[in-house]
């Protein structure tokens, strides 16, 4: 198994594991963070993973101790840069500007798209609700929110969304 | 537009509204076309958020990060002294251990696996089995038994190869319940290696190993037809 | 519009939204539908026909056709994914359905023919089927009312229920619970990894019971004079009755049989950790919840 060969030290099998995740990672790390160079936050997480790889049971599934690892780092990279609980009030003057006409480009661009241009607070509600699965309750503790705060912003991000689904 | 039943759509697509509030926001969606095209929407927006795929990043991150490791250029690099690693598998089960424990399991190439059952399990002071129907294998596989550890490395890898193409979440379902599975065995065999002829902790390993397959298999499955 | 009685047998039809055509159906014919995403929710008439109600976006498409002894519905996407939609559909109470999705909920009322639905995220709820009924959903639960045959429902992360159902049955979920109430199975098998297990139903001679967990509880409903040997297996959990039992056979471990009345049906409870218990017909449902304090962690 890679992940015990990494965690003896193997960079090869390291490599490999960040072959196989380096998508998923990245994707999260992009739709989380909007106004940071995702690539060097995805290495932050890899780097972050090889260290604490000694803490790895091996019980669990690898990639889902990685997920949470990332999401861990992601967090932290919020704390650093200041963005705080302010970003959950109702704002929706900014939810307006994401608004508009769809223009007829591919579907997946576009989705995504306009993911990124949500608020933060909206959007990364919506990202770990909607796009990674996790439950309210389990966001409202990541991110030191109430459950009701989580539940609002998911509709907010999702009311704003259903503007860029295709008709 | 009736803000106050908007405002629980999400809740109530959901799942997450008690039985009251829910009956009363059927009850307002039979007369209002509005609310329940907005929740036609809203679940459209959740379903495509469960479809978005990964992108990987242009540009290829690990020589920075095989920089900031430490480590040595991948194909010439030597790994690291061994700093306290996994003592690895600590018990495998062979088809004689199986077969003891009343159950053979025969796997064939390309990961799929069937379960013979014999006609009684032994088991003092209960009536024998009804014997279960051998499931045949298809002709065209190699009859090659590997066992259970090599059906199961197969299977990882077909995931392993092609979850890119899986949507996140299903691939955390995956993920979560193959890891409870895990524990399970895991569980189960360090009772068997404190009791290894117990005939209920041997056929409750090989069950959920069993089940274990079985999920990969499904999650194979799932590979392959999005590919 | 109805084609020619004549024939039943039509190529292709692209339908333009809103979509609402009914095509005639032969007895025997049966249905198959996928879509990628969105509902199937099927409902019964008297007629024999099929009615096909659809609003899908102008990015998908959604055909109806007929091959051989098959109706087909498919939806997708013009270019790139499809988008998710809603199929009603209104079928003969005879018309076997083979329904299935990823991000698809699947909801079936009165069907009395075999079905077989199977999707990845999204829930299945069935009240009917008879024959062979094979539901499946991996992030899903799955919920099965007034079946009859020889069912299998199967989930991964969700609870499996099935209630007012008769045959012989296999229930499966990894992550979740399985609850069998009012259910009267010749045959039962009911395993779960992480969740508990409930059967409260007859228990019939000749009959095997096998119901297991390997964190869960198991629960069945029992009294003295139900005719069954009873094997009971568990690690580090514990064994409860109602009322008194003789047991014979203890094995090394936690492990004994017992018999009950005459002995007729053979059932094994299972749980590597979790509490077997015996209770009275008619409350394994409440005893169940009772005792379910929420410390099993559904989502690690």
């Amino acid at each position: 198994m890679d992940a015990e060969l990494a965690a003896s030290g193997d960079a090869s099998a390291f490599e490999r594991l960040y072959r196989t995740h380096v998508g998923r990672i990245h994707s999260l790390v992009r739709r989380m963070l909007n106004d940071q160079d995702p690539d060097e936050v995805a290495q932050d997480v890899f780097v972050r993973a090889w260290q604490k790889l000694g803490t790895f049971r091996g019980e669990a599934a690898f990639g889902t101790w990685l997920h949470r690892l990332a999401i861990n780092v992601i967090l932290g990279q919020r704390e650093r840069l200041g963005i705080h609980r302010r970003r959950y009030h109702e704002d929706d003057a900014m939810l307006e500007t994401v608004a508009g006409r769809r223009a007829p480009v591919e579907m997946t661009m576009d989705f995504e798209a306009a993911i990124e241009l949500l608020p933060d607070g909206a959007r990364q509600v919506f990202v770990l609700h909607d796009v990674e699965g996790y439950r309210h309750e389990e966001i409202a503790d990541m991110l030191g929110l109430a459950a009701g705060t989580s539940k609002s912003q998911l509709h907010r991000a999702r009311m704003t969304l259903r503007r860029h689904l295709d008709r | 537009m009736s803000d106050q039943w908007t405002e629980r759509l999400s809740e109530y697509l959901d799942g997450e509204l008690q039985d009251e509030e829910r009956a009363g926001l059927d009850a307002h969606l039979r007369d209002c076309a509005e609310c329940a095209a907005v929740l036609a929407d809203l679940k459209r927006v959740a379903i495509r958020a469960r479809a978005l795929t990964d992108r990987e990043p242009a540009a290829d991150l690990w020589p920075g990060i095989a920089a900031d490791i430490g480590a040595t250029t991948p194909s010439t690099g030597v790994p690291a002294a061994r700093r306290g690693g996994h003592p690895g598998r600590q018990w495998s089960f062979t088809m004689p251990e199986l077969a003891a424990a009343g159950i053979a399991l025969m796997v064939l190439s390309g990961g799929a696996a069937w379960w013979l059952h014999p006609s009684a399990r032994t088991n003092v002071g209960v009536a024998a089995k009804p014997p279960a129907p051998a499931i045949v294998a298809p002709a065209s596989s190699r009859t090659r038994p590997r066992g259970y550890d090599g059906a199961v490395s197969d299977l990882e890898r077909v995931l392993a190869e092609g979850r890119g193409r899986l949507d996140t979440a299903t691939v955390r379902v995956l993920e979560r319940n193959l890891a409870a599975i895990d524990s399970a065995i895991a569980q189960a065999q360090r009772a068997v290696a404190a009791d290894s002829a117990n005939v209920y902790l041997n056929s409750h390993l090989a069950d959920t190993r069993r089940r274990k397959l079985e999920l990969l298999r499904q999650a194979a499955n799932l590979v392959t037809a999005v590919s | 519009m109805f084609p020619t009685l004549v024939s039943t047998v039509f190529s292709v039809m692209t339908l333009a939204a809103p979509i609402d055509t009914t095509v005639p159906a032969e007895r025997g014919q049966r249905l198959e539908a996928n879509v990628f995403g969105g509902e199937i929710i099927v409902k019964t008439w008297a007629r024999n026909a099929v009615r096909l109600q659809a609003d899908p976006s102008s990015r998908t498409e959604v055909t109806i056709s007929s091959v051989g002894s098959t109706i087909i519905v498919r939806s997708e996407g013009r270019r790139g994914p499809a988008s998710a939609v809603d199929l009603n559909l209104t079928v003969p109470v005879w018309m076997a359905l083979d329904l299935s999705g990823v991000y698809t909920d699947v909801t079936i009322d009165g069907v009395r023919a075999s079905l077989e639905v199977e999707t990845v995220q999204g829930d299945v709820e069935v009240t009917g089927g008879e024959g062979q009924v094979s539901l499946s959903s991996v992030q899903g639960s799955v919920t099965l009312r007034g079946a009859k045959g020889r069912i299998g429902v199967h989930s991964v992360n969700e609870d499996v229920r099935v209630m007012n159902t008769t045959g012989e049955i296999k229930a499966e979920t990894v992550n979740g619970e399985i609850e069998l109430e009012k259910v009267d199975a010749t045959n039962l098998d009911a395993n779960t990894v992480n969740g508990d297990v409930a059967y409260d139903g007859p228990i019939h001679d000749g009959g095997r019971y096998a119901l297991s967990s390997h964190n869960g509880d198991i629960t069945i409903g029992m009294t003295p004079t139900t005719n069954a040997t009873v094997a009971v297996s568990t690690f580090s959990g514990d064994f409860e009755s109602d009322f008194p039992v003789t047991i014979k056979n203890q094995k090394k471990g936690k492990r004994f049989d017992f018999t009950l009345g005459r002995g007729g049906a053979q059932v094994e409870l299972e749980s590597f950790q979790g509490t077997i218990r015996l209770v009275r017909p008619g409350t394994a449902a409440s005893r169940q919840d009772h005792d379910n304090d929420d410390d099993r962690d559904t989502h690690p």
